[in-house]
């Protein structure tokens, strides 16, 4: 037991939920190993959020699996523990060694959405390592950067010394091999970071000359690339407390708002064989009580009823639950509802009309919002619906569409089970612009009109029984357009709100408005800067990403969509957005 | 009926109750060790716990009873080859006895980190201490059965089950009130007892 973690053990009983920083958690690989280099995940989340990340669980398996490298992790101290830490003078520690950040060959953190950059800066704060890369020298390790805001890396970059675009399960394996040489063989921060610059995926903003561009990586042999089938099991609950199977990477839907559904390109599914294998495998080696199924439209999947048929002997021996989230009304049976057993189905419509849905893509009709009724049949009493406020030529009439759909679920549901006690929650996020999706040049609404529109959807629904409403907050949607939308000049802004204090930007009873623009205000920037409508033909600072989807198809689909035209499935024939070039498109 | 005695110590003595009542289910899934399971329309295993540890505080006696058909020695084994090394498994019993521990409790021994000494408490022993929002005022004397030499350590019975005395409590008073220094994170729990017909008897005694 090194110092540090005697140290951390008496502050431990002093701050809620001692458990987030003991590590020790069941399937932690061996430590003690030889390694030519270590790597520390960070999180810049709480202990239950990041642990419940699917990703960073990946590549976590995947590094510890390699005999010559060792990767630990980090996740944000919740600020309790974060005013310990500086009381006693102890920096930032990894998890499972109690080893400082700094003593790491390689730092990486998982950049999951843009109100977590103020804390990727507490966490280096914390750690005692500078914000600027160019602050940094040899003496610190290589800090980079990976996870969906790569998909803009610009606003953060310059507190990176790389970023890895796409996925990275060989990009990250690529990069400790080549640091573990840089390290063999002496060579400086620069020259490595020029070796890191030939991997596939990985920017280095430093070295990155005028015209050049970065190809995401992507996994091109998904059915074969390595899954954790032994899970870390957490010691105390955390947000996605179960087993997590990926069946497929990207989505085929074309959602003309979802940036997910854009960078994950090109669609890769696993078969059904493969993914029971590694749902049994993960049960058997870490006990937990629940499967959930993973993938940008689950219901989607290809091998949905072979794999629940293949896995089903096994959920009803070892008596657990298999879950399906995020199902998409058009592929939803009866047979999914009663083999969920669940209390409550959600459902994402994200538009009131029909016209709305067409604008943004989203393939559902009226006639299969009627599939719900599938749902009350199997004996569902609670039903929970998202939309989208604010889409792109929304009008008034789509917002009461959505009470509409509310009233039509509540005699259906009378209809077919002749009593009257339907729920619905209603949940309303605000519609955020976002790169390398064909709507990354729309305006985001005012935040007076945001405010003005959930007033009327909730009024709208107040006079509809059983219905509860309940949205996300204006300003934060706001300071999430400029920051996914930023460029470099962002950088400043974000040090700056995190001097004023910002952190946990994502907790509503820490995120404050007024710090961030004040922040922005200091630096002199504009935010309508960033929120507006952008010119077509003006360049943008993400373009220099490569995502396989060419800008000329966002340009057509953003057309189609004013035209109101949808686009089809890409299960139904290609559409040719190039994202194949990357990678073949495999559905199974 | 398998009755696990197993340490909650290192790492895992930061696990909360609730947390670890999770947590056992899934060793025991994990270590393939069948598990009947109750009737009704949301079955649950059929475990029986010691009462609540406090957190931080080290047990090395903490009981958990199975309801499974496997014999002991495996179920020890299967256990121990499924656990991380704070919640080992350190002895097991085969019993038809009321496995609910919990219910029957009525003291424990712990052993504080603090050369032995003597202190009054028979007359009244204050501690004030903090629940939820309000600071609370509470004369422990009742919950104290006794204290004892624990090779040269200062060893006291308290009051554990319905009736409970956090040891925490009784040590952050001692602090106080004679300037000593027991960390709450080396106090070890080190045996369990329960009412049987008026008589504290020590569970594994019980069990056996």
């Amino acid at each position: 037991m090194n110092d540090y973690k005697k140290k951390i053990d008496e502050l431990l009983l002093s701050v809620e939920k001692p458990a987030r920083y003991v590590g020790g958690e069941w399937n932690v690989p061996d430590m003690k190993k030889q390694a030519k280099a270590k790597f520390c995940f960070c999180f810049p989340d709480i202990y239950e959020i990041g642990m419940s990340n699917l990703g960073l669980q990946i590549l976590y398996d995947i590094i510890n699996r390699h005999p010559d490298f060792i990767a630990e992790r980090c996740y944000a101290p919740w600020t309790d523990m974060g005013a310990k830490l500086r009381e006693n003078d102890i920096p930032l520690l990894s998890l499972e060694t109690a080893t400082p950040l700094k003593d790491f060959d390689v730092v990486g953190f998982s950049v999951q959405f843009e109100l977590l950059y103020s804390n990727v800066l507490y966490m280096l704060d914390l750690a005692g390592i500078p914000f600027y890369a160019k602050d940094r020298g040899g003496e610190y390790p290589i800090i980079c950067a990976g996870g969906p805001c790569a998909v803009n890396p610009e606003p953060f970059a310059p507190f990176f010394d790389c970023i890895v675009i796409g996925e990275g399960e060989e990009a990250d394996l690529e990069l400790l091999k080549k640091v573990a040489e840089g390290k063999e063989k002496g060579l400086s921060k620069v020259q490595i970071l020029e070796e890191l610059k030939k991997i596939e995926g990985v920017y280095v903003p430093s070295l990155l000359t005028e015209g050049e561009r970065v190809v995401k990586a992507v996994v091109k042999d998904f059915e074969n690339a390595p899954y954790p089938t032994k899970p870390l099991v957490p010691n105390i609950e955390i947000v996605h407390d179960r087993a997590t199977l990926e069946l497929y990477r990207g989505c085929a839907s074309g959602c003309r708002f979802c940036q997910a559904g854009y960078y994950y390109r090109p669609i890769r599914e696993r078969s059904a064989e493969k993914c029971a294998e590694y749902g049994r495998e993960m049960i058997n080696n870490s006990g937990f009580g629940e499967i959930s199924l993973c993938s940008l439209s689950t219901s989607d999947y290809t091998g949905l009823m072979d794999l629940e048929k293949e896995l089903r002997p096994f959920i009803d021996e070892k008596k657990i639950t298999l879950a399906l989230p995020s199902l998409r009304l058009s592929s939803f049976t009866k047979e999914m509802a009663q083999s969920s057993r669940r209390s409550s189905l959600t459902f994402a419509p994200e538009a009131g009309t029909q016209r709305l849905r067409n604008v943004i893509n989203k393939n559902v009709t009226d006639e299969e919002i009627g599939n719900i009724g599938r749902a009350f049949e199997a004996g569902y009493d609670s039903v929970k619906l998202y939309f989208m406020l604010g889409l792109p030529t929304e009008t008034d009439e789509d917002i009461l569409g959505i009470a509409e759909i509310c009233k039509r679920l509540r005699s259906l549901y009378i209809e077919i089970r002749k009593k009257r006690n339907l729920t619905i929650s209603v949940s309303c996020s605000v519609f955020i612009p976002k790169p390398s999706t064909p709507f990354q040049w729309e305006a985001q609404i005012s935040l007076d009109e945001m405010l003005r529109r959930q007033k009327l959807l909730r009024n709208a629904l107040r006079e509809i029984k059983g219905v509860s409403f309940s949205w996300h907050g204006a300003e934060t949607s706001v300071l999430e357009v400029v920051l996914a939308r930023g460029d470099k000049k962002l950088a400043p802004v974000i040090v700056r709100a995190y001097e004023l204090g910002a952190k946990f930007d994502s907790w509503t009873e820490y995120f404050s408005w007024d710090i961030w623009t004040q922040a922005f205000a200091d630096c002199g920037i504009d935010m309508g800067e960033y929120i507006g409508e952008i010119s077509e033909d003006k360049d943008l600072p993400w373009d220099f990403i490569d995502i396989g989807v060419s800008k000329k198809y966002l340009l057509g689909q953003r057309h189609l969509a004013y035209q109101g035209i949808t686009t089809k499935n890409c299960r139904e024939g290609c559409n040719g957005c190039g994202a194949n070039k990357l990678g073949r498109c495999t559905i199974i | 009926m398998i009755v696990l005695k197993y340490t909650k110590s290192l790492d895992a003595r930061f696990i909360s109750h609730i947390d670890l009542l999770k947590h056992i289910g899934r060793i025991l899934r994990r270590a393939g060790i069948p598990v009947k399971h109750s009737q009704g329309f949301n079955p649950h295993a059929l475990l029986f716990f010691s009462p609540p540890m406090v957190l931080g505080v080290n047990s090395y006696a903490e009981y958990v009873a199975i309801d499974t058909d496997m014999n002991g020695d495996e179920v020890f084994e299967r256990f121990n080859n499924s656990v991380p090394d704070g919640l080992k498994a350190i002895n097991w019993f085969k019993t038809d006895k009321n496995p609910n521990i919990q219910g029957k409790s009525v003291s424990a021994d712990y052993v504080l980190d603090v050369p032995y000494f003597e202190f009054d408490y028979k007359d009244g022993f204050e501690i004030t201490y903090k629940k939820k929002d309000d600071m609370v005022t509470e004369d422990i004397a009742r919950k104290i059965f006794g204290i004892f030499n624990a090779d040269g350590r200062l060893g006291v019975r308290l009051a554990s089950g319905n009736n409970n005395l956090r040891v925490d409590r009784l040590a952050t008073g001692l602090n106080e009130k004679y300037g000593k220094d027991i960390k709450i994170t080396t106090i070890a729990k080190i045996a369990q007892y329960v009412d049987v017909d008026g008589k504290e008897i020590d569970v594994d005694l019980y069990l056996k």
